[in-house]
């Protein structure tokens, strides 16, 4: 019983710790101020480069400069089914799995407690 | 001794209910992926995120919390079906003893020990612990069944429930967390009720209803009050 048990939580977590490092990088590399601005708009998900555009009036590359993600280490990555959680410095970022590797759903989140994060770039 | 009607009988129909309910269970598991996932992916367009695949899909924590949480349930009513009528009678039912039979009954009609007959089990005959343990077998394997596929079902709903917390911008929450959700208890008792509406319907049902040839029910004729026969 616990053993059944036992390969089931593994089977979830050991896939989820394989993918880590993956979206460590993908977070970072959002989150870097020197990074090329194109280049960090094509790691968002589509959905969520969607609604930023739309909300900023402006193409994605021109309107990141305007937001306000601090950057900094990963203090920590969660991994559950094909959602994660990235803390990074003093941010925390959403990512989902696609075809074409980790994408960022939403970046500059604030925690709010029980409630959703807020969070600067997000998508519908 | 039970009589064997036709010997000639091969595997298949001497097995011919195991093996239909085994076809049949393949067949509706995987008409629960294929429209699980189908499901799963309207969701995912909704919400504006990429599809997944079907093998994708029934490897998720996603699938796995929807059927073991049918699972356990199922084991849960045999188990507790299999211990209430030890106990328990409905007077009319052939689900049910006759009133006045409550309680393990003695060796003699359990043919246990030295009641045995020739051909009963090793483990009937042998006494001790291993008669008392073979005694409360079909209970006890019911309920092993029913502790793992629950406590699989508890793993499984809870790592699709982080993976719903984060897809909604929300923290993740530990096993301990989780088992404190109303998500899993949700999950628990709304296949429980069912299951106990199913085993109470069942019991009521057969003092009145016939079906004709089952053993689930009374011979057409007998009466209403006649209890504990099958036909």
């Amino acid at each position: 019983m616990l053993a059944g048990a036992g390969l089931l939580a593994a089977l979830l977590t050991g896939c989820a710790s394989a993918s880590e490092p993956d979206v460590a990088k993908v977070a970072t590399a959002f989150e870097d101020p020197s990074g090329d601005a194109q280049a960090r708009c094509d790691l968002l998900a589509p959905a969520t480069l969607a609604t930023f555009q739309s909300d900023s009036s402006a193409p994605c590359a021109d309107a990141l400069g305007d937001v306000q993600l601090p950057g900094g280490e990963v203090s920590s990555v969660e991994i559950w089914g094909g959602d994660a959680q990235v803390r990074l410095g003093s941010d925390t970022l959403f990512l989902t799995r696609t075809d074409t590797g980790w994408k960022v759903t939403a970046a500059g989140c604030q925690s709010r407690g029980q409630e959703p994060y807020d969070c600067e770039v997000d998508g519908p | 001794m039970t009589t064997v009607k036709e010997p000639g009988y091969g595997f298949v129909r001497n097995n011919a209910l195991s093996l239909a309910f085994g076809a049949l269970f393949l067949i509706t598991l995987v008409g629960q992926a294929i429209s699980g996932v189908a499901d799963f992916n309207a969701q995912q367009v909704t919400d504006g995120l990429p599809q997944v695949g079907f093998l994708d899909y029934v490897t998720s924590s996603s699938f796995a919390v929807d059927v073991m949480e049918n699972w356990q349930s199922e084991y849960l009513q045999f188990l507790l079906y299999i211990l209430a009528t030890v106990w328990l009678v409905q007077k009319g039912s052939s689900e049910s003893k006759d009133p006045g039979d409550e309680g393990p009954e003695s060796d003699k009609e359990q043919r246990i020990g030295r009641h045995a007959p020739v051909d009963s089990p090793a483990w009937a005959r042998i006494g001790g612990w291993r008669t008392a343990v073979f005694s409360r077998s079909l209970g006890l394997l019911m309920g092993v069944l029913f502790l793992l596929t629950w406590a699989a079902s508890a793993i499984a709903g809870w790592a699709a429930f982080n993976s719903q917390q984060l897809g909604q911008r929300q923290d993740p929450v530990t096993f301990v967390g989780y088992l404190g959700q109303a998500d899993f208890w949700n999950r628990s008792f709304q296949n429980w009720q069912s299951e106990m509406l199913a085993v109470g319907s069942m019991a009521i049902f057969a003092v009145y209803l016939r079906q004709r040839g089952s053993p689930e029910s009374k011979p057409v004729g007998v009466a209403h009050a006649d209890t504990g026969q099958t036909g």
